[in-house]
Order: C-alpha cells, then structure tokens, then sequence
C-alpha cells in the first residue's frame, strides 16, 4: 500500500470538496422535497391538533419521542469517538472523528426539532424556559423534561463547539488553497489561523479540555434522557437500570450509524486509504461489545420483572415478548443483540458488504428497542381496563421521513462543502506512528 | 400621489379598517346584556321541571344561566326520583340543543320538503282536519306517546271537534304481559309500583328494573336501599334470564335460563312453593286449581327445559320460603313472547301465596305508563286507520316507523297517499320524513304542562328557557285549531284551570308553591294510605289462565340460533338516539359506545365459527340486520342479544347510520300473538366476510389479579379471618389516607403536603355502585366535555373525565363489577412532578388542579398517570350550533392540545366557599355535590372533607371495606373505594 504523506491527505480529501455534479444535487434536492415534506405534514399537524398523528390514551407518546431519542442516541457516539478516544488515544478514530461529530450535530439538532413535534401546543414552549416573566413561574426544575432541555442544550452547544475547533486548522488549509468568494468565506471561518506554534499549543490544550468536558456530557445526555422514562411509575419504565442501558444503547447505534455513513462516504470519495478496513473493523469490535450490554440489559429486565414477583412488572415483560408488540420485540433482540454477534467473525467484519448491512440491522433494531420500550410499557400498564394500542399514523411518517431527508440533507451539504475527514488528525496521526 | 389617489387610497382604507371593526356575535359572553327581573347574571335560577325521556317522569330542575339551561338535575322533593337522575336524563337537556332540530314546519310537496312558515303550516292542518270533520266521523285519527292528562283532554276535546275519536297512547315498551297478568290475577290492567326497598329477597325472571323497566331510577334508589350493605347484612337479589343485562349483573347470582323458557322456570317455582307448604289464605278450590296447573312443571321438566338446574330450584324456593318479605319480578321490558303472560302470572301468584297482604305491592301509585295502548290494540288501530276512511293522521311525540315499523299496517298506512299525516316532531326522524307535513313543537323543557308520572303524582312542566325556535307549544296548536270559540287565550290557562279543578290548588299561592315545588305530590312521598285493598279475584277467567299455564307446560322447540332485542340503558326505544353524550357513553356492560353489538355467548361462537368483531348478517321475516359480534358469557348459548334504540335511518347526524336497529327485525314473530314478541328465530345468521374494530373503551375485562375492583363474600366474619399483617406488596399496603394522617416517614421521601382547613375527596361504594353511568353524563353536562364520535373512540380518544371500568369480579369470575374510575386527586400525584410547565397543581385543599393555560401539551402527566384518567384534547372540540349553547359558563371549554381531566367539580367547591365566606363560617359536610355525586341514583358516591372527622367521607374511609386501587403505589389517593358485598349462593 502506497504510504500516506501529508500532501496526499490534503489533496484526497480536499479533492471531495469540488465543484458537485448533477447527480449531487438532484439528491440534495430530493432530499430537500422529503424536508419539505416533513414541514408540510408538521404545519398540517399545528393546523388540526395533534390527533392527526396516531397517539390515544393510554399512548400519549409515539414515534416523535421514540425519534426523540433515537436521534439522541446517534447523536452520542460522534462525542464519544472525538472525545472518549480521543483521551483514550485510540487511533484509529482519527479517520473517522470528523464524519462522526458532524453526524452529532445534525443527529441533535434533529433529535432537538422532535420535542417541539410532540407538543400539543407548540407555540407556547417557552413556558419551558426559565426565562423571568410576568407570571412569576419558573419551570418545575423536578420534571425531567426540563432536565432534558438542559442536558440537550448543553451538549448541542458543546458538541457544536468541540466540532468547530477541530474543524479550525482544516478551514485554514482549504483558505490557503482556494480563492475568490470561497477564499473569504474560509478566512472569517479560519479565525486566522496562521499555523504557528503558540497557536498549536493554544488549540491542543483547547481541545483536550474540550474533550474532557465533552466526556461527561457523552454519559450524562443520555441518562437523563433515560430518566423521562425512568423517574416515570409506570412498569418498564421505572427501573435503575435505565441510565446505563441507555447509554449502552446510544453507543450502540451511534456506531452503527457511523458505519452506514462512512462506508458509502468512503465508496464515493475514494477514501479507502484513510478510512481502512482495520477502522471500520475496530468499530465492528466496538459494537459487538455495546451489543452485549444491550443483550445483557434485556435480560436483566426480564429477570428482574420475574425477582421482584410484581405481578404488574411480570405481566409486562411477558407482554412485551408475547403481546401485540411481540414483532417489534424481536425484532429489537434480534437486530440490536443477535447480528451483531456476528461480528465476531473475521469475515463479518472485514467485507464492506456485511459491515454495512448489519449497520443498518442495528439502526433499525435500535429504532424499535425505543418503539417496545416508550409504546410497549404504557400501552400496557398499571389499568387494564385502560389498556389500548398505538399505530403511528401517515403523518407521523411523513415527520419521520422528513427528519431523515433533513439529516442525509445536511450531511450531504456537509460532505460537499467541509473537510469530512479530519487532515489536520490524520497527519498528527501519521506522524506519531511513524 | 395625485389628489384622486390619495382620496381613492384614504376612502378604501378607512372603509377596511372600519370592516376589522364589525362585532363578532360569538363572542359575547352573555346571551343578555340586561338581566331579567328574576335573574342576577352570573347567578344559576333553577326551574322545576318533569324528565320526559321515558314515561317515568322523574322531576327534575334545570339550571338556568343568563337565560339558557346550562344542566339538569333531579328534583330532590320528587318523589319519584328523589333528586336523582338517570343517564338519558342528564342527556335530555342535548335535545333543545339539537344541531339537527327542525326550525321551521316542513311541507311535503312532490316529494320533497319544502319550509314554510308556523302561521300558513297552522292553516294547512286548519284547513286539512275542517273538510274531513265535513264528511263524516272519525276521519281523523291521533297516535300520540303518553301525555299528561290536561294535554290528552285537550287532544280528545279538539278531536271531538271534528267529529273523531280520542287519540291513541302507545309507548314502545308498553308492559304488555305485566298489565294482562295484573288484569287475570287483580282483574284490574294496571301497573302498580313496587316497595322493592322493604323486601329481604328479591327474585328477578328479567325485568331490567335498573335500565329502563318501569321506573329505573327510583327502582335504583330501592334497590340499594334493600340490597346495599348496612347494619345487620345486605338483601340479597337472584336473577334468572336468559341474558346478563346490567340490572343481572348486579344480582348476587345470575341464573342463565335458556330464552322463553323464564315462565317454565317460575311456574317450576311455585310447583314447588305449593309441594312445600299449604297455605292457609289460598282459598281452596283456587290452591286445587293452581296445584293442578303447576303439576307439569317438576323439577326434572323444568331443568331439562330452561337449563335451570334441581338444585338451583331447590335453593330459590327454600330462599323464598325463609324470607321475611320476599319480591319476585316477571319479564323485561322487551317480553319473548306470549310466554311473558304466564311468567308475570307467576310472579304475581307468587308473591301473593307468600304475602297474603301484598304489603309490597302499592296499587295507589301506579306507573303512569299503564294508560298505553297493548301491542294488540296498537296493531288494531293502524290496521283500522288502513281500512276505516281516513283523511287526516296526526301523530305527536312517538316515532312508529322505527319503533313498530315491524308491524305491516304502520308502514302501508305511510305509503298511503290519501291520508294526509302530520308529524309533530321536532326533529326529521323516520316518521317525519314519511309524513307529509312536519310541524315543530316546543319540546318539554320548553313547554307548560302536567304529567301524571304515578297515578298519586302530578309533576309540573314549566319551560325552564326562553325559545330557541318559534315553534309553538303543541297545546297552543290545538287550541287554535279549536278555532275562535275557545275559552282559553293559551294552553297555559288551559293548564291552569285544569290544575285548580283538579290537582288540589285551591289558591295562586299554592299553585305558585306547586311550581317552585315542581308538582302536586305529598310531601313525604309516595308513601300513601292504602285507601282501597287490592286482593286476587278468583273466576272463571283466572282458572282460563290457569289452564292456559297447564297447557303450555310442554317442552319448547328451540332449534338453532335464537335472536332477543333487549331495551337498552342508554337509548331507550330510540326516542333520545341523537343525544351525542349517549352515544359516546359507552354501555356499562360491553363498554362499546357509537355501535349496537350482537352479543353472543363464546361457545356458540365457537360452534357456528364465528369471530368477535365479525360483522354478522342476520335475515327475519324478510329483513335483514348487519351488526358485529361481540363474546359475553352472560348470554345463554344459541341466543344472540341486541339493544334497542340505534339504527336509525333518519333522524339526525348524531342517530342516523350508527348501530342498527333490532326492531325491525320483529316482523317475523309480529302479529302471531297477543304481545310483541321480542324473542325471535332468524331465518338465517351468516357472516358477511367483515370484521372490524369495535368502538369499544376498554383494554382488557380481567382485573389481572390486581387490586382495582374489589369484592367480599357475604359473612363478614370470613374477612376478618383473612386480614393480614399489612406490608409493602400490592394486596396488604395499607389505607393510606390523602393528607397528614396519610404519612409515614418510613415509607415517604417527601413531606406532607399542607392544607388549609380542607382536603377534599370522594368515597366510591361499590357495593352501591350498578353501574348505570349517570355520573358520567352528569360530568359530560357540567363539565363541557367534548363529544369525539367514533372513528376517536375506536383509536382511543374518549374525553370521558369519569368512567365506569368494568371487570370480571376477582372472587366470582362470571360476576361483572363496576368501578367509577376518575381523578384521584392523589397526595403523591405522579402527574404533577413530571410536568415541565407546573400545568398540574396541587391546591392548599387536596385538589390536583390541572391548569388549562399553562399546560404546553407533552402529556407526560398522562403517560405517568397510573389511573389513566387524563384526557388529552387531540383536537379542538366541536359543539355543532347551536350546541354551544348548553356549555356552563363556569367551566372552560378546552382548546386542542391541552391535557384536562376531572376537577371534583372545583366550580361548585368555589361557590361553596363562596357562599360561606358571605355567611362568615366553614362550608358544611355534605354542602358540595360534585355532578356526579348529585345524580347518582343509589348514593354509591359520597364527597366531602378529609380533615373533618365528622364527616361522611371521614366516617367512610374508616370502614373495613375502604381501600385504594393499586394504594401500594403511595399516591394515596383521595378517592376511596369500599369493596362490594356479594352474598356467595
């Protein structure tokens, strides 16, 4: 294999930032047509209440939350590779952090748009603000809805941030290279980045202090998360152990998202060289292990349902597995505990192919692990003469749909316009194994 | 800008800015902008009135607000309904608010109806009952429901005036086999009310006395008086039919007996009754006679025929033989057949060998609804209206084309073009729209009259509103057909002087005190003086029917699927079917609102392969039905069951094309006996292919083990024995009450809340609770609770603040309980920590107000809600014109995307603190009626203060049989149940 220099590196992944084809942006704007979408069954939703999406009593919750924290979920593994392995020096993230902090922002920012979706009266989300007011009211610092607001926001500004720092020496590479109206784009971007040595020093203790606030942030995001369900009463929800299982879970599906981005990313822009196979297989590895702590928080539910002889939590759980979402159910085992598994097989994870197509199992396993558990636990719980059954409606589609169109949307714009791989890392990275 | 522009561009924006200004006439607040002498705004003026909505006549009195009647209630001085009301009269006050009722008369010409005006429609019906009067008797004929007696004098009188006959009462349900067996044994058709609250024992063969039978909401309150729990035990109550009505579910045991057969199971009764004792004031030819007559009926012959087994006979006669004063009750509303003769027969001579005296019979207060014509005379006098010449057909407050359209003379006389019909209706129901001309009325809550609910009772109507249309009121009708002559200037004054000869007004005072009062009734109720003793007559005619009983002791051929149309407690014969608050509630015992289900027992779907939710076809005497089935085991196998009432092909957008209607299918057993038989065999039952999900509102039937709706067998002492220690786990948490008392630093985190002189709660007594649903229309009415139909309630989005759960009982799995499910205003609320925005809210007197301004809609408050009582507005909430009307002004009417739910009917606790701030004390025990408390007709729901221990809830709570649903969960919640006595026969 030819050796990676730096100019090599420069030049391959600046070479993804020409002029884009046709093909380029009739997707963009297909994509765009799927946002559109989306808006237009949003607006339609305000207009006429939100009955028109398919939620009931005792469902108050659908797919909007079920996207809510799936998108928060996918959101969590771009901080983990930037900031966790980072500090953890593994490098074989270097290749892939860029893509995956990008996917960060968008997924969080999208995941952040489903909380508006869901509410019944949109317009008046700022009640959730402590903001001071005549009313005198300050939100109920005790829900942890508000904890949400929070954590959410905080982690959207400091992955937001964290992404940009490291996009800085990039910017200035693509400043000295280009000219014209793009010249000066990238020098307000660049923040005027000369490249000396105080500014290095200056940016790599910056950014090691970013990744250690960012850190925390990648296990607490989602255990909060996890408490709107979790400091709940209802059975399937109030268990200990959400905060883990959830974290455990986000990883899980942040990796196999930034498996389906980067293996067609490396396709197209002839990435092979930087994006190795060893890269994607040390992700392959990453996920059999967070696969296993999902199997393992399945069972320990189940167990623990059966331990405490509540025959409220027992009947649950053998709902869950055996009652009008037993499909959904499987699927989640099957999809989030069982193909992974495969990976433990050289072969699994060393061909593109299946590296991708059990990428995308976990996507939609991990979809359904929040479908079985925000549906399934109240559709029946403590009541049951309450009981009922929720079906997402086409609305409820179209939002969905949209959201992805709005996230391969950005992702794509992204790709075409900003390094997707970081150079500067990479020649860091070069550098020390040499 | 040139000067032509400018004026131009000046000219058109002021007339624009001058259009922004116009009013906006939705928007007032108050329908008067100057109060009426007798009105404060803002102040309720209550009216008494009479119900209307069966021929009960329940009084009741309407809450009048800034000129509108905002809610009814029952009248508590009534005597017949003692303040209560049932479901359908909560939902009365919808009719005048009717989105579908007709404004104008309606004048049939080529087919179509054209509008015209109430003066030149007056002259029409002038015109068309002058020339028939020209050409000879009787060419003009009345079919009118049952009327008081002023309004039917004025009928007769008006008909004599042209030279034909009175008019004819009919009433779809008409008691048929209760009067001709009261006729054969007191030689009198009459239908005397029954003391139920004194018997000890009560034996019921079908009579669906909590639902529609006579006078459901005083039998209620009697029921309960006898059958709830009080010192020294509880009455106990048997039922034995072919079908598990409401009224059977709250029997102590259910005895299935297969359809039509009920009469072999109670002459089977009385075989024995005679086999056991002599006794001694049965005369004895007569004793000879009746031994005789029910010599067939042994035991061996009547369990072979009904099902009903040896042992379970022997076990009714031996309790009806060791009670005090024990009750036997015949047929339902809706009879078999002719068979329901025999089975009130027996009742009656039941009851009479073992009380000589008939000391629960009241023969002075009759139920008005004895003065209607049979089913046979009904029959008779459409078939003469067929033959006879006739020109002119009038008909008021009845609907035969949906109620006895089963009957061939009603419809050919329909299609007869000769005959002129009018129809005075208010609303384009099946007849109307075969009539030729529609003429609106005033309906009762705008109307004076009289209505004779008991033959002791004259309750007065008043109209309790201004009008809403210019229709007039039908007395007013028929005095201007009268014509000039007439001594009277307004019904009214007919009215009047009816009641000063003959109700007992001797002044205007006490006619002024007999309308506040709502009627001319004894003050202590209908508790009168047995001036006259009814005793049995033995003649010739009573051995005929003894003979008759001998004779039909024969096994009954049953072959195949049986099909048996039953009343139903929501729509009644129909009359009410477009009340949208009847439809959406659903039906206690299915839980399916919207849908006339076929109720079928699970084997015998399994035996024809049938499915529940299959859409079934079933074809009789030429017409054929399609309604979905639905599984209840408290049907009797091969018989299919299905209310009455829906179905309508006309009427309005609330009645027409939901559910069907049972009736029709009648035609097959029409005209072979004396009495509707409402008992049929279907020429065929097949299943179209098509399936679907039924409206219904309940998740499962089974409690799942789970302390919801709890029950105890009927020794005490037994409990006590299972008392345990209590601890942590689900069944032995113990009461813990919803304020200070309620603490306990082991088990709370946090501390109690404060309060301020009050917490308030309810205490929910299953064993009085039936299951009726008033409460539930009651919250509808008062609390603006929108209606969502049901395509909603099929996806689960009922509004219903409170409604009845029902479950299998977790200590008799073929018994149904009920549970009153509604905010439970816990101490701990789940709902209130989780809310971002504080929208719910508990208040310094216990209450969890739930704040419609503040909330943002992310019902987590209802994901966390273990009771699942909050509803969420999907929508925005639709009151069709001029249904906005009946909204209380003391509650919001929600807009979409809020969550709400049960409030305890905070507007009536502030009213109360209102009133008891301005007299400078605390408001009393028992001052605070929730609307559902209000009505509940057996007193099963009790609200009051917590923190006094005097009071009812206190002294409640602290009963043995008090308990929390699911209390293990420590939200402690403020309504208290109090588990159902069921006595284990």
């Amino acid at each position: 294999m030819q050796e990676l220099t730096f100019e090599k590196i420069n030049t391959t992944v600046l070479d993804t930032l020409s002029r884009p084809g046709k093909r380029y942006w009739t997707v963009i704007a297909l994509l765009f047509c799927g946002v559109v979408l989306g808006a237009a069954c949003w607006a339609y939703q305000i207009f006429e209440g939100v009955g028109v999406a398919g939620m009931n009593t005792p469902v108050h919750w659908g797919t909007y939350l079920i996207n809510f924290v799936f998108w928060v979920g996918i959101a969590h593994s771009g901080t983990l590779i930037s900031a966790i392995l980072f500090l953890m020096r593994a490098g074989w993230r270097n290749p892939i952090a860029r893509a995956a902090e990008t996917m960060t922002v968008f997924a969080v920012c999208i995941a952040g748009l489903f909380p508006f979706i869901h509410l019944g009266r949109v317009w008046l989300v700022f009640y959730m603000l402590p903001v001071p007011n005549q009313r005198t009211l300050w939100p109920n610092f005790q829900s942890p809805l508000i904890f949400d607001v929070v954590a959410i926001s905080t982690y959207l500004t400091v992955s937001s941030l964290f992404w940009y720092t490291g996009l800085v020496p990039d910017f200035a590479i693509i400043r000295d290279r280009s000219v014209g109206v793009r010249k000066k784009i990238f020098r307000v971007l660049s923040l005027g980045w000369s490249g000396k040595s105080g500014q290095w020093l200056h940016y790599t203790r910056g950014y090691l202090l970013f990744a250690g606030l960012a850190t925390p942030l990648v296990i607490s995001v989602h255990s909060v998360v996890s408490w709107d369900f979790a400091l709940g009463v209802t059975p399937g929800w109030h268990t200990t152990i959400f905060a883990p299982y959830f974290v455990a879970g986000a990883i899980h599906s942040g990796l196999a998202m930034v498996l389906t981005l980067c293996i067609p990313l490396r396709k197209i822009f002839g990435y092979e060289r930087i994006i190795t196979v060893h890269v994607l297989e040390s992700i392959a590895k990453t996920i059999v292990f967070t696969g296993l702590i999902v199997g393992f928080a399945y069972g320990t539910e189940v167990f623990i349902a059966w331990y405490s002889q509540n025959i409220i939590e027992m009947e649950s759980f053998r709902w869950r597995a055996f009652g009008a979402y037993a499909p959904e159910y499987w699927i989640m085992v099957i999809c989030n505990s069982v193909i992974p598994l495969l990976f433990l097989f050289r072969k699994f994870r060393t061909k593109i192919v299946w590296l991708f197509v059990i990428s995308v199992f976990v996507n939609i396993g991990m979809w359904f692990e929040r479908f079985v558990i925000i549906v399934g636990s109240v559709a029946h719980d403590f009541l049951p003469n309450a009981w009922g059954h929720y079906r997402p409606t086409l609305v409820e589609g179209g939002i969905m749909l949209g959201a992805f169109c709005l996230f391969f949307f950005l992702f794509l714009l992204f790709v075409k316009h900003l390094p997707s791989v970081s150079m500067t890392e990479m020649k860091e990275h070069i550098q020390h194994t040499e | 800008m040139d000067r032509r522009t400018f004026l131009k561009t000046a000219s058109l924006s002021s007339i624009a800015f001058a259009w922004g200004c116009g009013t906006d006439s939705d928007r007032k607040i108050f329908s008067r902008v100057t109060a009426s002498d007798d009105s404060v705004t803002g102040e309720a003026l209550w009216y008494a009135a009479t119900c209307m909505e069966c021929p009960a006549g329940c009084g009741i009195i309407a809450k009048n607000r800034e000129g509108r009647v905002v809610k009814l209630e029952g009248n508590p001085r009534h005597p017949v309904n003692r303040g209560k009301l049932c479901i359908r009269g909560q939902a009365a006050l919808q009719g005048v608010y009717d989105p579908d009722r007709l404004t104008a008369p309606l004048l049939k010409t080529n087919g179509t109806f054209k509008e015209i005006s109430f003066t030149k429609a007056l002259e029409i019906l002038k015109q068309k009952a002058q020339t028939p009067s020209e050409r000879g008797r009787d060419r003009i004929r009345m079919l009118t429901g049952l009327t008081g007696k002023p309004l039917s004098d004025m009928f007769t009188e008006t008909l004599a005036g042209f030279g034909s006959d009175r008019a004819a009462v009919f009433e779809p349900f008409s008691y048929d086999s209760l009067k001709a067996a009261h006729q054969a044994v007191f030689k009198k058709r009459m239908l005397p009310s029954f003391h139920m609250e004194n018997a000890d024992f009560l034996l019921n063969f079908g009579a669906d006395f909590l639902e529609t039978w006579l006078s459901p909401v005083e039998y209620a309150g009697k029921f309960k008086s006898m059958h709830a729990v009080r010192e020294g035990g509880k009455g106990l109550y048997i039922h034995a039919g072919p079908f598990m009505s409401l009224t059977a579910a709250n029997a102590d045991k259910f005895l299935p007996v297969r359809a039509g057969t009920e009469y072999i199971a109670a002459w089977g009764i009385l075989h024995r009754l005679l086999d056991n004792k002599s006794y001694n004031h049965l005369p004895e030819s007569f004793a000879r006679d009746l031994k005789t007559a029910a010599s067939g009926y042994t035991p061996s012959f009547v369990e072979e025929n009904t099902g009903l087994s040896q042992s379970a006979q022997e076990m009714l006669t031996e309790k009806l033989l060791a009670a005090r004063n024990p009750l036997v009750l015949g047929s339902a509303s809706t009879t078999p057949d002719d068979t329901a003769f025999l089975l009130d027969t027996a009742a009656a001579l039941i009851n009479w060998i073992l009380d000589e005296n008939l000391s629960l019979y009241d023969f002075e207060n009759r139920h008005a609804v004895e003065n209607t014509m049979s089913t046979g005379e009904t029959a008779q006098f459409f078939r003469k209206a067929g033959t006879d010449p006739l020109d002119l057909f009038l008909i008021y407050n009845s609907n035969p084309l949906y109620s006895i359209a089963y009957i061939d003379p009603v419809e050919r006389l329909f299609q007869n073009d000769a005959v002129f019909k009018v129809c005075f209706s208010s609303f384009m129901d099946e007849t109307a729209r075969n009539s030729d001309l529609v003429f609106p009325v005033r309906l009762p809550l705008e109307t004076w009259d009289l209505y004779e609910s008991k033959t002791g009772i004259s309750s007065i109507l008043q109209p309790a509103m201004g009008k809403l249309t210019h229709a007039p009121a039908i007395g007013d009708v028929f005095l201007e057909l009268q014509g000039e002559d007439s001594r009277f200037d307004s019904y009214r004054d007919y009215l009047l002087e009816h009641l000063y000869a003959g109700a007992g007004i001797k002044s205007q005072k006490d006619l002024l005190g007999a309308i506040q009062r709502g009627g001319v009734f004894e003050q202590d109720g209908i508790e009168a003086k047995k001036t006259e003793q009814v005793k049995p007559v033995f003649d010739k005619k009573l051995s005929a029917v003894l003979k008759k009983a001998a004779k039909a002791c024969k096994p009954r051929e049953s072959k195949g699927i049986r099909f048996l149309a039953v009343p139903s407690l929501r729509h009644f014969d129909g009359r009410g079917a477009n009340k949208s608050w009847l439809s959406e509630i659903p039906d206690p015992v299915t839980s399916i609102a919207w849908e006339s289900v076929l109720m079928v027992h699970p084997a015998t779907l399994e035996e024809y392969g049938f499915e529940p939710g299959d859409l079934l076809e079933i074809d009789a005497g030429g017409r054929a039905i399609r309604a979905p089935v639905y599984d209840y085991p408290g049907v009797v196998q091969d018989l299919i069951v299905m209310q009455t009432g829906l179905g309508h092909t006309d009427y309005g957008r609330y009645a027409r094309e939901f559910g069907e209607n049972p009736l029709t299918l009648l035609k097959a057993g029409a005209g072979k006996g004396e009495f509707t038989s409402y008992l049929i065999s279907p020429d065929r039952v097949r299943k179209t292919g098509k399936a679907g999900k039924q409206p219904g509102t309940d998740g499962s039937r089974s409690q799942h083990n789970r302390k919801i709706a709890l029950s105890m067998k009927g020794d005490r002492a037994q409990d006590h024995a299972h008392a345990e220690k209590p601890g942590l786990d689900m069944e032995r948490f113990p009461l813990t009450l919803p304020y200070e008392a309620g603490y306990d630093e082991k088990r709370d985190v946090y501390p109690p809340h404060e309060h301020d002189g009050y917490r308030w709660g309810m205490i929910v007594d299953l064993d009085r609770c039936v299951g009726c649903s008033a409460c539930a229309a009651a919250c509808y009415a008062e609390n603006n609770l929108a209606v969502v139909g049901k395509e909603q309630i099929i996806k689960g989005r009922e509004m219903a603040w409170l409604r009845i759960e029902r479950y299998r009982d977790r200590n008799f799995d073929e018994r149904l309980i009920f549970l009153p499910m509604m905010c439970q205003h816990c101490e701990n609320a789940p709902c209130e920590s989780v809310c971002p925005v504080y929208a719910p809210h508990h208040s310094k007197e216990g209450l969890n107000n739930q704040i419609y301004n503040r909330c943002i809609g992310t019902r987590f408050c209802a994901q966390n809600c273990p009771y699942k009582v909050r509803r969420f507005n999907w929508f925005e909430g639709e009151w069709p014109k001029p249904l906005n009307l009946q909204l209380n002004p003391d509650v919001t009417a929600r807009t979409k995307g809020v969550m709400e739910k049960c409030s305890f009917c905070i507007q009536r606790i502030k009213q109360a603190h209102n009133r008891a701030k301005n007299e400078n004390r605390q408001i009393r025990d028992g001052e605070i009626s929730p609307a559902c408390v209000q009505t509940c007709p057996t007193g099963a729901l009790v609200f009051g203060n917590f923190l006094d221990p005097k009071s009812a809830v206190s002294r409640l709570a602290r009963s043995s049989r008090a308990y929390q649903v699911l209390g293990y969960l420590n939200t402690k919640p403020a309504v208290i149940y109090l588990k159902k006595v069921v006595h284990d026969v």
